[in-house]
């Protein structure tokens, strides 16, 4: 099992490579955390995750990204083309992409409806590829998707107690992408979700005047103490940029 | 002794002072593109600068134009451009514009400045905001300060210099007052 403190005390942290949530989360997310992405449609939930992998994979971290949502092929296509992005980290497997499709009609369990087992068979085939891949970091996009096809609560509480329990015990800093609607209260469709993950970071539109914000406010994070405040985004070929949202002008909605 | 031209005061009051500093420039509507080009052509290409240029006033391709009948070039100048998508203008966009979609969006104005440093990160910078005026008519001054407040404190930590433009026409009293909080110096031209 990996040292997960480092000499200070402190938890060893995963350098998201983000400078800003980096700042934010004073030095990283702690090592082994699970942490969901939670936000509404194109609030840059996945632009964040990919960066993540990104800036792991090039500091030598192997980074997997699960894609239960759209094929990656279609994915990558539509993704921001980063000034950073190397090509050579797909080729040397140090970045990489997997359908879970396949996993699914992999293990036969490709179906709408899985049950307790069929569940446990998902987490420990993704704990496996984990392990034999040495994966450091690790995207599920979206863990709402998979939740769709569990369905029940205790199956689907079951299925990320099991899964966040083996990730953190490798030492891999996973992010989980909770797929919301705006009006939605909480931060996750199903509520367990944010409740059994280690930290919520979530993404958000703010109208104010007429304008459209691109927001980012982590809510929690177990194992550092960061900032609570509400930041403006960017997605930009430089990366995830990020300001502190002004409060002096009047705003009017919620994000 | 012969009056000294308005981009060359420009360029040497600006020299006089130290890297990282905060300056607010007091000018008069006769004055502005012979300080412009004090600014950038003189200033910046004598400490060899990276210019971020925010303009809220006129659409940055008519401070390109104006640049490229001075002949000066455009290579180290980069535009943020916060007038012309609220113009609704059909206008070329420059390769070395971004827009932000309106001058209250001004997160958004920190956001590009940041991304254009980001892009240039071993050339030493100049900020220039023009104008304080303009970006008042659409932006409270609570807002403004705020905004002021954050984006001098960050340039200063990175080094750049930070020119702020404040017409002296349409000056008030309030943001004379933001002025002279956020900047180090303010530097009036003929005086």
């Amino acid at each position: 099992m990996p040292t997960m403190e480092r000499d200070d005390g402190e938890r060893e942290r995963c350098v998201t490579g983000i400078d800003a949530i980096d700042h934010i989360l004073n030095g990283g997310i702690p090592r082994g955390n699970t942490v969901l992405i939670s936000g509404s449609v194109g609030t840059g939930k996945t632009s964040i995750c990919i960066e993540f992998l990104i800036r792991g994979a090039l500091e030598g971290e192997n980074s997997l990204y699960l894609s239960v949502t759209e094929p990656t092929d279609k994915l990558l296509k539509n993704v921001i083309p980063f000034d950073f992005f190397d090509d050579r980290l797909a080729k040397q497997g140090k970045l990489q992409f997997v359908d879970m499709p396949k996993i699914y009609e992999e293990l036969g369990i490709d179906k709408e409806d899985m049950d307790f087992k069929e569940a446990r068979l998902l987490a420990s085939r993704i704990a496996s590829i984990v392990e034999e891949q040495k994966i450091r970091r690790l995207v599920l996009d979206s863990v709402t998707s998979v939740c769709y096809r569990i369905k029940d609560q205790e199956r689907i509480r079951d299925f990320l107690l099991r899964l966040g329990t083996v990730l953190s015990a490798k030492g891999c800093t996973s992010l989980l992408v909770s797929e919301i609607r705006s009006t939605e209260e909480g931060y996750s469709r199903w509520g367990v979700e944010e409740a059994l993950a280690d930290g919520v970071i979530v993404t958000g539109n703010l109208e104010r005047r007429g304008d459209l914000l691109r927001t980012l406010q982590v809510v929690k994070m177990r194992g550092t103490t960061h900032s609570r405040a509400k930041y403006v985004l960017d997605l930009t070929t430089s990366g995830v940029l990020l300001v502190p949202l002004l409060k002096g002008g009047s705003v009017t909605g919620s994000g | 002794m012969a009056e000294q031209s308005i981009p060359a005061e420009v360029s040497e009051k600006l020299s006089a002072l130290p890297v990282a500093s905060a300056v607010a420039l007091h000018l008069k509507a006769d004055q502005y593109f012979d300080a412009i080009q004090g600014l950038i052509d003189r200033f910046a290409t004598k400490k060899d600068l990276e210019v971020v240029y925010v303009t809220s006033t006129i659409p940055s391709q008519s401070i390109l134009n104006a640049m490229e009948a001075l002949e000066i070039p455009v290579e180290h100048i980069w535009f943020v451009d916060c007038i012309t998508q609220i113009m609704m203008s059909q206008a070329k966009r420059h390769p070395h514009s971004i827009v932000v979609e309106s001058p209250t969006m001004l997160e958004n104005i920190m956001l590009k400045v940041e991304f254009l440093l980001r892009k240039n990160p071993d050339r030493n910078a100049l900020v220039v905001l023009d104008s304080i005026n303009s970006l008042a008519i659409h932006n409270n001054t609570k807002i403004l300060s705020e905004f002021l407040h954050i984006l001098v404190n960050n340039l200063r930590a990175r080094g750049a210099y930070t020119v702020i433009i404040s017409m002296q026409e349409y000056e008030t009293e309030e943001i004379r007052n933001m002025l002279v909080l956020v900047s180090d110096e303010a530097l009036e031209l003929g005086v």
